[in-house]
């Protein structure tokens, strides 16, 4: 089964060091994640959640230990490097959805296919496509700002997915929402993962974590727990 | 991908007003400035580049020694060019030319009534047209001066003297020693603004050679010294160093001077490096290429603090950019094009305000330009350099410090303690705080030295003095003429010198002490009035009853003891001169009858009787010192009456004596203007570049400011609290700024002889005037964030 796993990252270190105190963020962390599944990671604030999905993103590169990405290493690849191997396999969708306030909702999404070089005629049809999925085709032309707070959730998808990733880092997506518009984002990310998309979240509440396989559960850097979704 | 970095970057622009039009209207006068100074430096350097062999003509200077003095020699005699085109055979062509040293009358036939006083008259020869490039609107280059009497005049006069008419063919007078009737063969264009030779009409040396003045400006048949630009078109421009050899060993044949050395001067050289005429141009091509500079790097620098301080506000954006797939180059790419963008939007506004504000800096310079060459290739290919440059480096740092931005950290809202740049900015500011410190301590120091100049004690009295020109057609009844005016109510004393109060002198050389050495002293004739009229006063008094006015005598001032080594109280001793002994018969206190910018010379004065024929005929000025409280527009006019009684051509024309002496300073006066018009712009940049520093940095201490509203800290409290900060920058500004301009001005100032010593009051008072800016600005910010209510700031994080 070597060829299904997605991440398997081993021993993974990370340090914050400030002039007298060195705190770890993680410590010898060991995961694994398939291609497909959905994972949920939990765990109270400062256990190395959101380090942990900086470094699966590739934002940001471990001190120590080994990041298989499909098999191959990227712990120590260089930022160039990252970025060409993030723009064409990693979406991400954010608590605070990170829209470009200057950008209307159709330019938004249409970012990711700009930097992948997808020509004009083709991104307005990708990007018209994922719209319409999302249901905000009617909105293409506002501002973020004109946009409720769901709404702008469904563009920050939309923009995650448009460039057909095949993994999605989703940082507490719904932290911003109220339930019913919390609901129907995780209904949204559930559809992905059952189109094929890999789906790690990070997440406090327990409700959300319930729609994902399996649930991994942190504390000082460390796995202490794994749940099993049934 | 570029359209999508216009379109956000045009919104941003658009969304962020203020901040906008600081960033592009603070560009916009820098570039303004620069680009202003960059068409007059232009200009200059241009001048007589036009010509189609510029690179061929030469002009020859000589250096000749006469007994211990050198003379620098640029005119010859008329004779002297084919002399030397026959010996040297690296010259192909000669061009002589004589500018006539005053106005003249000019009238056309056809209407005698109208005469107008005319300058720039100009004698050449024949080839004159074809020679030089100059062009001509009718009329063959090559005949238009072949005979006496003909003339081709400018395209402005030939509109003032015939209308709409054709001037080709008609007459036209003009009047030097006598009136002569001229035939226009030709009209040309004007002289560009960048020509070094200049003319309202030219006419042939063979009409000079037929007036009876000719022999004045002929000289010898010989190689020597006369009053002709001399222009020699080489074969090969690189011919100069044999011609100049061959020359060299021409003059060693001639017996006349005991050292002479030739040298050539390049055409185009002439403007900025001849010795005569107007240096104002030097000195400012000196100083405005630098101060230009500076502005544009303030602006710059401006431009960049605003842009990176704003950068907070983009930061996430780079961070949502970079998660989307963008490189770091793709980064750096979209904010240099914005950059571009901004930097295109000033540089239009520049050239608006350049085109707005160059008349006036011309008019201040006193200088013309003609609008073709604004327009010309070189100046467009200028301007494109200056606007890349521009782009290039008003993107740089931008686009390396928003580029650089770590998503991690962005996209958490951490951007604050991560923003970076803060040590550079706080450089920027205090650069530009040092470039507008030091650009004020140099205005004040140049002011104050053009005040000690007006005011300073000169020797003469030049309150109420008029000083006249006498045309030559006054001649005889100069006496006449003088016994009227002397006899009109209001007027206190009259008095005659050959020269106007400080418009020149001549030299005369005497024998020194030892053998062989000759000591060259500057004279001036005058009558023996002269000396009361201007109120110059005895070292030595002359005996009472001495008749002065004698060729063996003279009266020195105190310089001439000293430099003639004579004894303390010299009346009564002798000078030699030649073979003629002549008595000092009087020692002046010295004055300064040049500029101040010059240490008073050894003088002779050498009084000449009041009605001494050299007066009619080598012309002079008559000095007429009026009473005060006389109304001055009565009298001056019942003097242009009497004028005209006795010259009905020449235009009645007057000076006063204060007026000519602050005319000496009018490169610094204007030097001094255009520098504060400058000190003031670098102000307001740098005012510019504080206020947005400091708009940045405030909102960056937000929470900390509502911390401590919180804890009890008063407005006063935190505004005080804000501002020290800005306020140690200015004044490291200070220490930087004081010794470099004590510096500059202390060597600007070693150019006059006559100066003042800087004070510690310019440098505190520099100073008040960058803290008194520096506190208002940052204050505005520093109060609104004050009293803004702490639990909206406090709630934001």
């Amino acid at each position: 089964m070597q060829e299904a796993k997605m991440i398997k990252i081993t021993d993974l270190e990370k340090f914050y060091r400030t002039e007298e105190v060195e705190t770890i963020a993680l410590n010898k962390l060991s995961i694994e994640v398939k291609k497909g599944e959905f994972v949920a990671i939990m765990g109270p604030s400062g256990c190395g959640k959101s380090t942990l999905l900086n470094i699966l993103g590739m934002l940001d590169d471990p001190d120590d230990g080994s990041y298989m990405f499909n098999g191959v290493e990227v712990a120590h690849y260089t930022e160039r490097k990252r970025a060409d191997l993030r723009k064409h396999n990693i979406g991400f969708v954010f608590q605070s959805f990170n829209l470009i306030d200057e950008l209307t909702v159709f330019e938004n999404v249409e970012l990711p296919l700009i930097y992948t070089g997808v020509p004009s005629a083709e991104r307005v049809k990708r990007v018209e496509e994922v719209l319409d999925k999302m249901q905000i085709m009617h909105r293409r032309n506002h501002y973020p700002q004109q946009l409720s707070g769901g709404q702008q959730q469904r563009v920050a998808i939309a923009r995650a997915v448009v460039n057909k990733p095949k993994l999605i880092l989703a940082d507490e997506p719904t932290g911003n929402l109220d339930s019913s518009n919390g609901n129907d984002v995780m209904e949204l990310l559930t559809d992905l993962n059952e189109q094929g998309t890999t789906i790690i979240m990070v997440t406090h509440s327990e409700h959300d974590a319930r729609y994902s396989h399996r649930i991994i559960r942190l504390l000082d850097g460390q796995t202490v727990m794994e749940n099993i979704m049934i | 991908m570029i359209l999508n970095y216009i379109k956000i970057a045009w919104r941003n622009l658009t969304k962020q007003k203020l901040y906008s039009l600081i960033n592009i209207s603070g560009l916009a006068v820098g570039l303004a400035v620069c680009m202003m100074i960059m068409m007059y430096v232009a200009h200059e350097m241009s001048y007589d580049r036009f010509h189609k062999n510029a690179d061929r003509v030469f002009s020859p200077r000589a250096q000749l020694k006469i007994g211990g003095n050198t003379m620098n020699m640029e005119y010859m005699s008329y004779a002297a060019a084919p002399i030397i085109r026959q010996n040297q055979p690296t010259i192909e062509d000669y061009m002589r030319t004589l500018p006539y040293f005053r106005p003249v009358v000019v009238s056309n036939p056809l209407s005698p009534q109208e005469k107008f006083s005319e300058d720039k008259l100009l004698f050449a020869d024949p080839a004159f047209f074809s020679f030089f490039s100059f062009k001509l609107l009718s009329g063959n280059a090559l005949d238009v001066l072949k005979r006496p009497f003909t003339v081709v005049i400018s395209k402005d006069m030939a509109k003032k003297y015939f209308g709409s008419q054709e001037p080709v063919g008609k007459t036209i007078i003009i009047r030097t020693d006598s009136a002569y009737t001229y035939q226009v063969t030709g009209v040309a264009e004007n002289a560009p603004s960048n020509s070094s030779i200049t003319f309202n009409f030219v006419t042939a040396n063979s009409s000079l050679l037929t007036m009876k003045e000719a022999s004045k400006y002929v000289g010898s048949q010989q190689i020597s010294y006369g009053s002709f630009n001399i222009y020699f078109l080489l074969k090969h421009a690189s011919d100069t160093a044999r011609l100049t050899k061959g020359m060299n060993l021409m003059a060693k044949k001639d017996k006349t001077f005991d050292d002479i050395k030739f040298s050539m001067s390049a055409l185009p050289d002439t403007h900025l490096k001849s010795n005569f005429g107007d240096f104002s141009n030097i000195k400012y091509l000196k100083i405005f290429p630098l101060v230009a500079i500076l502005i544009l790097l303030l602006a710059l620098v401006n431009y960049m603090s605003l842009s990176t301080a704003r950068a907070t506000l983009r930061a996430k954006e780079v961070g949502v950019r970079k998660i989307s797939g963008a490189s770091r180059k793709a980064i750096a790419t979209q904010f240099y094009v914005e950059s571009a963008l901004f930097t295109l939007l000033s540089f239009i506004l520049g050239y608006l305000l350049c085109y707005l504000i160059t008349p006036w800096f011309l008019n201040t310079l006193q200088l013309k330009i003609d609008s073709s060459f604004l327009y010309s290739p070189l100046v467009l290919t200028l301007l494109f350099v200056l606007l890349l440059l521009t782009i290039l480096i008003a993107g740089s740092y931008p686009s390396l410090v928003l580029s650089a931005f770590k998503p991690v950290v962005t996209l958490k809202g951490k951007m604050s303690k991560q923003a970076g740049g803060i040590t550079v900015r706080k450089i920027f500011t205090t650069l530009q705080f040092t470039i507008s410190i030091g650009l004020i301590i140099c205005g004040i120091v140049i002011d104050r030295q053009l005040y000690f100049f007006r005011h300073a004690d000169t020797g003469i009295n030049k309150d109420n003095v008029v000083m006249i020109p006498i045309g030559n057609s006054v001649g005889k009844n100069y006496p006449a003429f003088k016994r009227d005016v002397k006899s009109m109510a209001g007027i206190s004393s009259v008095a005659t010198s050959h020269y106007a109060m400080f418009k020149g002198f001549d030299m005369n050389f005497y024998d020194g002490k030892t053998k062989g050495e000759s000591v060259g002293l500057a004279a001036l004739v005058a009558d023996k009035n002269f000396i009361t009229t201007l109120g110059l006063q005895w070292k030595y008094a002359p005996a009472p009853n001495t008749e002065l006015a004698s060729r063996k005598k003279t009266v020195i001032n105190e310089t001439a003891i000293t430099e003639l080594h004579l004894p303390a109280n010299p009346v009564g001793s002798y000078i030699k001169s030649g073979d003629q002994q002549i008595e000092i018969a009087g020692v002046l206190k010295n004055f300064n009858f040049t500029s101040m910018e010059y240490a008073i010379r050894p003088l002779t004065l050498n009084i000449a009787k009041e009605d001494d024929p050299y007066f009619s005929k080598w012309g002079c000025n008559l000095f007429v010192k009026i009473n005060p409280h006389t109304n001055l527009p009565t009298l001056l006019n019942t003097m242009q009456g009497i004028y005209k009684k006795y010259d009905q051509d020449t235009p009645f024309e007057y000076t006063f004596m204060d007026d000519a002496f602050n005319e000496q300073y009018k490169a610094e006066d204007r030097l001094a203007s255009i520098f504060s018009i400058f000190t003031y712009i670098t102000v307001i940049l740098a005012t510019l570049g504080l206020f947005g520093l400091a708009a940045f940095t405030i909102e960056q201490r937000t929470k900390e400011i509502g911390i401590r509203k919180v804890l009890g800290a008063s407005v006063a409290s935190i505004n005080s609290l804000l501002s020290q900060d800005f306020l140690k920058l200015v004044l490291l500004a200070i220490v930087i700024a004081s010794p470099i301009a004590w510096w500059a001005m202390h060597n600007w100032l070693q150019s006059f002889a006559y100066r003042i010593t800087i004070s510690w009051w310019v440098f505190a008072a520099a100073g008040f005037v960058a803290i008194i800016t520096a506190i208002i600005t940052v204050s505005y910010h520093a109060i609104r964030a004050a009293i803004a209510n702490p639990v909206d700031s406090l709630r934001s994080e």
